[in-house]
């Protein structure tokens, strides 16, 4: 009997966990290259001593347990700003950017500046990273925008390539926060089917249809949850009157 | 519950949003505002499991580790520099520039500001001021007598004095411009000052390269578009509610969770 009430508890454990993730996703439904998340559970089946000689054998024990939050590559929507330093990855593909201490970080977040240094950042600050190191221009020179290609052009002429980097296993990414993911496998140049579009930065691919209905799904099956665990209690407390009744 | 703290983050930062969207619209009609956009960051992640760890000896990796975020931080609320449209007023002094360049003005603390608001007069000492009456630097003083006053693109004042004719040269107007605009620190009355994110001043006559042109008797208006701005009220209003919505969800489960065991 206490068997109902431990799997009770991890389905309950394994729904709060599902809840966290769709509050992230709806958190960030504004954030630019946000990619969301989902949950995948699996089944626990636990390995107990089993009585396999009586007429009513015991039955396997299964536990939920959440095995994953597999990443949503899709691309998110991509809106029109008309800012020339803005820029939007078509493909798989990802911008590279630099943290200071040197560390390559990758992002699909391509609302860049240009900072006072003349430096091209990230709106978080960090470098972009060109085919041929950080993207840097003069202070004197103007009309700082991107190609097609990711080359970056100002007045005076070519000013470097965005790195855009691609991943064998792009489920690999981890989330590091701040827009930005990290791998542990290297990372391969884009092939030219990835290009970059300017004037346009690419939204949150966070469906809310989606979200709000696997929030009210979560919340459904927590409610029914604990009322199964609430009742199994009940069952067990009537149990022990009963029991006591009868020795009276 | 994790959740809730999550769905607040995100309800502050639509909040922020809204704000912004706000004072954009409130700025339609405001000569040589710029609109704001705010830019979202997600917040740290908790790994749990992380992908590519070994799941046993024979090398099987998980393929997709756990990660559960924690919600959104506003990370700047830059403002979208492009060019207003500009719109003929048929008076002398109002002067809008095309291109990059911002006016110099003088601010009674005597700091330099900054202004794409052109929209100048004269005042009892025939300086050229804007309309709070500071001093559009490097000043140019137009005598009581002259008449016609004549703006050209690369910012020449010339005037008609009775008795003379050839034009008088009164000054010229100049312009500055930033190799990071955006970094520029806004200070209210249409005005900009420098920080260390918009790097220093450099300043120019107009006609040179990446400050833009003056035109006369134009003024730039607004850069804000108000379809877009509505519709992105519409998206943070809704992205509000929805937030909201993972609030409740997660007080009933907490909820159902104070329920279960009936005393």
């Amino acid at each position: 009997m206490e068997n109902a009430l431990l799997v009770g508890v991890s389905r309950q454990m394994a729904l709060r966990r599902e809840m966290d993730v769709i509050a992230n996703n709806v958190a960030n439904i504004n954030t630019n290259g946000f990619k969301a998340r989902s949950v995948r559970f699996a089944e626990h089946v636990q390995p107990v001593a089993k009585a396999e000689t009586f007429p009513n054998r015991d039955k396997r024990v299964s536990f939920v347990v959440d095995r994953g939050t597999p990443i949503d590559l899709s691309t998110g929507m991509v809106e029109r700003t008309g800012n020339p330093l803005d820029a939007a990855v078509r493909g798989d593909a990802y911008f590279t950017v630099q943290l200071g201490n040197g560390q390559t970080r990758y992002t699909r977040d391509g609302g860049f500046e240009i900072n006072s240094r003349g430096q091209m950042v990230t709106q978080g600050g960090l470098r972009v990273v060109g085919e041929n190191g950080p993207i840097e221009i003069s202070t004197n020179e103007t009309g700082v925008r991107i190609a097609e290609d990711g080359t970056v052009l100002t007045d005076q002429g070519n000013r470097g390539k965005l790195r855009l980097a691609r991943f064998a296993n792009p489920r690999d990414l981890r989330n590091e926060g701040s827009n930005l993911f990290s791998s542990v496998a290297p990372a391969q140049p884009a092939g030219p089917q990835a290009r970059v579009e300017t004037g346009v930065i690419e939204r949150s691919n966070v469906k809310p249809v989606l979200e709000m209905s696997r929030l009210i799904e979560v919340q459904r099956a927590y409610a029914s949850i604990s009322s199964m665990v609430g009742r199994t209690d009940e069952l067990r407390r009537d149990a022990i009157r009963r029991l006591a009744d009868l020795q009276s | 519950m994790r959740a809730l703290y999550t769905a607040a983050t995100g309800m502050m930062a639509q909040e922020l949003n809204v704000q912004v969207i706000s004072n954009n619209i409130a700025n339609v009609r405001t000569n040589g505002y710029k609109r704001q956009r705010v830019h979202f960051q997600d917040l740290l992640y908790e790994h749990l499991r992380r992908a590519g760890s070994a799941t046993s000896d024979q090398g099987t990796q998980v393929p997709a580790g756990t990660f559960v975020g924690s919600g959104v931080k506003t990370v700047a609320t830059g403002r979208v520099m492009g060019q207003g449209n500009l719109t003929q007023t048929d008076k002398e002094y109002d002067l809008s520039v095309r291109g990059d360049g911002f006016f110099r003005v003088r601010m009674p603390d005597g700091r330099t500001a900054y202004t794409r608001d052109g929209s100048f007069d004269l005042d009892s000492q025939g300086q050229l001021v804007t309309k709070d009456g500071y001093i559009v630097e490097p000043g140019i003083n137009v005598p009581q007598n002259a008449r016609s006053v004549s703006i050209s693109s690369s910012g020449q004042v010339q005037a008609l004095i009775p008795g003379q004719t050839a034009p008088q040269d009164l000054g010229q107007i100049q312009l500055s411009r930033f190799v990071n605009r955006v970094g520029l620190e806004s200070v209210g009355d249409n005005l900009f000052v420098e920080t260390a994110g918009s790097g220093p001043a450099i300043d120019g006559n107009p006609g040179g390269e990446g400050f833009g042109s003056v035109q006369q008797s134009y003024l730039e208006e607004s850069n804000v578009n108000a379809v877009v701005e509505i519709s992105s009220l519409i998206a943070a209003q809704r992205a509000y509610e929805m937030n909201s919505r993972v609030i409740s969800a997660s007080d009933q489960m907490m909820q159902a969770t104070s329920q279960m065991f009936r005393g």
